[in-house]
């Protein structure tokens, strides 16, 4: 999680890919030296997670935005620039077929998408059958949302007859068999309850009044998307010729789905043949897998700007060309138009190509430049937090930091400090239970530093200085964060005197001794006639004392305990945020 | 020769000598009540005359538990249960109920009831249908075994003192019962050469020696006259317990610093934070996985934020729908404002930046503006010794005019140079919302590989137009962890360490 790169990545996780030199090179027809593929590989956009020499196998992971990284076939096309040993788009030719899908316009009430294509002449070995699962399971998550935006089905298409439909149905108005439960006919409804994968997605189908099923001529059940596919469809060795069906619910999203898996499947020697889709409502037929190259046409000086370099016209369509897109001079003076691959679903802007000619180009050739300018600041409050900080650690008082995410419990009943959850900060969906609020003090995690160290060299000083989070709904976000300091002495001989002793040198030291005074006062956490309030300028600002035994022993500490927590934030001309 | 010694270094060899035997140094500073150093500075003094010295030796001592300790304060189980009945004169109870009413875990409490039975203090029988506990003793005398516990008040054993046969029996029991630990510590031996048994102390002249100047000496010129006894200077001194910075305080100044030289301006934002300025102003899509619940903290409490100004809030909407007027075709989808109200503890502080951008357009300023912040940041895991569920994050962006790349990449190898790391690559990498991005790697000649050292990018015209800054006005942008740079740089394995304060690391640290 503490990657480096963790920031920007915006807590996604990268999905991985095993790449076996030897295909590879197959794929690409040229010899590999593993620790070169290695260096290569971080040129083209795939960061290295493990190198096993001896099997002689890579793994690599890949970004979310590109999918069509999810098989070795897809990388191979991008190497093949990388190396110059093709230029420009990979050409993938569509054979025209006869079969159609009839869209029911009552699929718009659950799924209103779908796309298909056929896939002729397979003949898979090992590794492609594991490449061909491997990349359905990626697509449904990168592209799919866990296929509740799009869904794949693969069947064999000499089991059923065309035309299909797909329509949806009444939960439990017809009966099939499905998938890895082929021995019982089973209504959608009883799928859902009692089928693995039905419960697994039964969510995608939550209170919809119909199901989305496909049908062949024949009536028979081909799919039941984004659930299970019908047993009659299954996918044997014997299989020649595949009919996917997409499904979902973005239709962008479905047709990259079935582009990136027909060229993968084409790559691998397999023929693709269009379906016609007709989507009754309005009559419009489609025709699908659509391969066709999308042009953008760029302009030259745009991309050099951004860069900072100044390619001329060849050199930036070579860049453009070598990461696999077609690329020419265009009619318009300056600009160049380019014709992007039906795999590649991550272009929805100029600035798109900047980094695409930048990769052409190799990062390692970019030169680097300094611009200068800006006279810096620090923020206020940081420079007071370090401020205390001296005075502190000048008082013999050691710093502890601590996390800002709390248990209730051990912050307020260890206190003996009574809360209402309502007047407070809570998590809605904490993984660990124990975190359900942020603090609002720093003594209680004070309190909880001096158990995990109760064992160590007395006495034992500590103090903190950081951020606490009051519940505000007059902010914007309904919470207002401030800087609070919590000091605690704990040792035979701790006392009022003692902590009072560090109050005073602290106020001394910021000059604001005159205007703070200390007045009896209560409170449970404290021992009675041994605690004072802290007023600056007559506000209160926090509370100084012993602590209430009953207070030590819930934290299960041995000796004495005195403590002081001030809100900083009130001092003069300092305001967090 | 004649040999010299000061007064207390001739009365502790005369004590020796009369002992003629090896004392253990710590025993004999408390029997002669003087200091420890005072007397290991006088055993030096005895080396240097070769008169005596000292050896160390490792011995085992036995210490009492947690739980030994308790028995120590409240009595063993036994004389628990026992001092419940007698304190309420109670001569026969079901076992269920004595059970109850003991603080014992079953364990203990069962133990207890067979010591009690093998006492002949008490008997249990069924005989009521009821499994009782009758007392059958009239007093209940201390047993052998309490009487040895007792004995821990004053001082431990260690492996070197002379036990009776029975002694060693009761530490096997107490050891059975978890009761001891054994710890081993150095123990000094003092000894005498054949020379320092034999001399005669009345023939040693004594030295006038001082062990340190006083005022009055000062005063009366008297320091003139006085032989100042030597320092052993090359001895540590005892530790201190001095305050210190914690470190990870240390390393977040120093990057302030270097930020400062670079002129970059510190920001701080909310912790709590909107969705919309956590994903949407940066766009991220409204069902992108990032953003589901089992990464993020949403609240629920406060349930809601105000979104801003209304004009922003539509651009931001356009964006993702069509991509608005940045030349985009968006992510193309109904864009909902109450996912977009929805509260969260920041995942980023890209987040903060963000609302830069934000202060950027409403204050109609002008570029250049460099700012950084240093923050905490929150993720829903697990804790672990690699994971934690909130970390601070180190990031910096510059918007200016006619930035480009190459500029980007010269204020990060500018940026990680300052750092102490002179070689870096940068290689292309994906960020949601920035284009190009790039990942950053810097070479460490302490561990002598590439390690990768944070994320960085132009932040995309999606994130940047909606709030008045277009091309060729662009924001440049980066980051990285501070606590995987700060376990690299303390050498810390368990990650929880940096927010769990242990004493001994806080004390010893070195910066």
């Amino acid at each position: 999680m503490v990657k480096g790169g963790i920031l920007l990545k915006g807590g996604i996780k990268m999905p991985t890919l095993e790449l076996k030199v030897e295909r590879l090179e197959r794929l690409l027809g040229k010899k590999l030296n593993i620790k070169d593929l290695e260096y290569d590989l971080q040129w083209i956009g795939l960061d290295l997670e493990s190198i096993n020499e001896k099997e002689n196998k890579i793994k690599v992971e890949y970004s979310p935005n590109r999918p069509d990284f999810s098989s070795p076939e897809g990388i191979a096309r991008t190497l093949k620039g990388y190396y110059e040993l093709e230029l420009g788009a990979p050409i993938y030719k569509v054979n025209p077929g006869s079969l159609e899908i009839n869209v029911d316009p009552v699929v718009n009430k659950v799924r209103p998408f779908i796309v298909g294509g056929v896939i002729r002449n397979i003949d898979l070995d090992e590794d492609e059958v594991a490449t061909l699962m491997n990349i359905q399971e990626d697509l449904h998550w990168a592209l799919g949302r866990d296929r509740k935006k799009v869904a794949i089905g693969v069947h064999d298409l000499d089991k059923i007859v065309p035309p299909y439909l797909y329509t949806a149905v009444k939960p439990d108005s017809c009966k099939f068999r499905a998938l890895q439960l082929e021995h019982f006919e089973l209504t959608p409804a009883e799928i859902l309850e009692e089928h693995p994968k039905g419960i697994k997605y039964a969510h995608i189908l939550e209170g919809k009044e119909v199901y989305p099923i496909i049908f062949d001529k024949n009536n028979e059940v081909i799919s039941f998307p984004p659930i299970i596919n019908g047993i009659l469809t299954m996918v044997t060795d014997d299989t020649k010729n595949l009919f996917i069906d997409i499904t979902g619910t973005d239709f962008r999203a479905i047709n990259y789905t079935l582009n990136i898996l027909s060229t993968t499947l084409s790559d691998m020697g397999a023929k693709i043949e269009s379906v016609k889709v007709n989507y009754n409502e309005d009559g419009r037929q489609i025709i699908t897998p659509d391969l066709k190259l999308m042009k953008w046409t760029v302009s030259k000086k745009y991309i050099n700007d951004y860069i900072g370099v100044n390619l001329s016209e060849t050199e930036m369509i070579k860049c453009f060309q070598k990461v696999r897109f077609n690329a020419k001079p265009s009619g318009e003076k300056g600009k160049i138009d380019i014709w992007v691959p039906a795999f590649r679903v991550d272009i929805m802007h100029e600035v798109d190509f900047v980094e695409e000619c930048a990769i052409g180009y190799g990062y390692f050739n970019l030169p680097t430049t300094i611009r200068e300018g800006c006279i810096g600041e620090f923020h206020p409050f940081q420079d007071y937090c370090n401020k205390i900080r001296k005075i502190m650690i000048g008082a013999q008082y050691l710093e502890v930091v601590n996390f800002m995410l709390t248990n209730s419990e051990r912050h307020y009943n260890f206190m003996k400090r009574e809360y209402n959850l309502k007047d407070h900060i809570q998590i809605l969906n904490p993984k660990s239970k124990e975190l359900d609020t942020t603090r609002t003090h720093l003594l209680p995690v004070l309190m909880e530093n001096l158990l995990f160290n109760r064992s160590e060299e007395k006495p034992i000083k500590i103090f903190e200085v950081g951020e606490i989070i009051e519940l505000d709904l007059s902010t914007e976000t309904g919470a207002r964060q401030e800087l609070h300091l919590a000091a605690a002495s704990y040792h035979e001989n701790s006392n009022f005197t003692e902590i009072r002793s560090l109050l005073d040198h602290l106020t001394i030291s910021l000059g604001i001794n005159e205007k703070i005074k200390v007045i009896p006062t209560n409170s449970p956490t404290y021992i009675e006639g041994r605690v004072g309030k802290i007023l600056y300028n007559d506000e209160s600002i926090g509370i100084i004392g012993e602590i209430n035994p009953e207070v030590i022993l819930n934290f299960n500490l041995e000796f004495p305990v005195a403590a002081l927590e001030v809100n900083i934030n009130k001092f003069p001309g300092k305001q967090l945020i | 020769m004649g040999i010299k010694l000061r007064q207390n270094v001739l009365e502790i060899l005369k004590t020796l000598q009369e002992k003629n035997i090896e004392c253990d140094a710590s025993e004999l500073a408390k029997e002669l009540k003087i200091d420890y150093i005072i007397l290991m500075s006088a055993v030096n003094d005895l080396d240097k005359v070769k008169l005596g010295g000292f050896k160390e030796k490792s011995i085992d001592y036995l210490y009492l538990t947690d739980e030994g300790l308790n028995y120590l304060k409240k009595g063993l189980p036994s004389r628990q249960l026992i001092n419940y009945l007698v304190k309420n004169k109670i001569k026969e109870i079901s076992i269920a109920e004595l059970k109850d009413k003991s603080e014992l875990n079953d364990k203990s409490f069962y133990r207890a009831i067979q010591n009690l039975r093998h006492n002949k203090w008490i008997a249990t029988s069924k005989a009521t249908g009821e499994n009782k506990v009758y007392i059958i003793a009239d007093d209940f005398p201390t047993t052998e075994l309490e009487i040895f516990l007792k004995t821990f008040e004053k001082k431990p054993f260690n492996d070197k003192s002379k036990l009776s046969k029975k002694e060693v029996e009761l530490i096997g029991t107490l050891n059975k019962r978890n009761l001891i630990r054994r710890e081993k510590r150095t123990q000094r031996l003092i000894f005498l050469t054949p020379e320092g048994k034999k001399i005669d102390v009345r023939k040693i002249e004594i030295l006038k020696e001082f062990s340190k100047i006083t005022s009055q000496m000062l005063t009366s010129g008297e320091w003139k006259n006085i032989d100042l006894k030597p320092f052993n200077v090359s001895i540590s001194g005892p530790r201190i317990h001095a305050g210190k910075i914690h470190p990870l305080i240390n390393i977040i100044n120093e990057i302030r610093e270097i930020f400062l030289s670079m002129g970059f301006t510190e920001i701080k934002g909310p912790i709590v934070e909107s969705a919309f300025f956590n994903f949407d102003a940066l766009f991220q899509p409204q069902d992108h996985p990032a953003r589901e619940m089992q990464d993020t903290f949403y609240l629920n409490n406060p349930k809601q934020s105000k979104l801003p100004e209304r004009e922003r809030v539509e651009a931001v909407k356009a964006t993702h729908e069509n991509g608005g007027d940045c030349g985009s075709i968006g992510w193309g989808y109904d864009w909902s404002y109450d996912i977009a109200k929805k509260v969260v503890l920041r995942t980023h502080t890209t987040a903060t930046t963000c609302r830069r951008l934000a202060q950027f357009y409403r204050e109609n300023e002008k570029p250049p503006v460099k700012v950084f912040s240093i923050d905490k940041v929150f993720r829903n895991e697990r804790l672990d010794h690699s994971h934690l569920a909130e970390f601070m994050q180190i990031e910096g962006i510059v918007i200016d005019e006619n930035v480009t790349l190459c500029d980007l990449r010269g204020l990060l190898t500018e940026f990680y140079r300052k750092m102490g790391f002179p070689k870096i690559i940068t290689r292309p990498s994906f960020f949601p919302y920035t284009e190009p991005s790039l990942e950053i790697a810097v070479y460490s000649e302490k561990f002598g590989e590439w390690l990768e050292m944070g994320g960085s990018g132009i932040f995309r015209p999606e994130v940047t137009y909606p709030w008045g800054i277009k091309d060729p006005t662009r924001v440049l942008a980066w980051g990285l962890g501070l606590e995987r740079l700060a376990m690299l740089k303390y050498r810390r394995g368990d990650i929880r360490d940096l927010y769990r304060n242990p004493l001994k690391w806080l004390r010893e640290v070195s910066y």
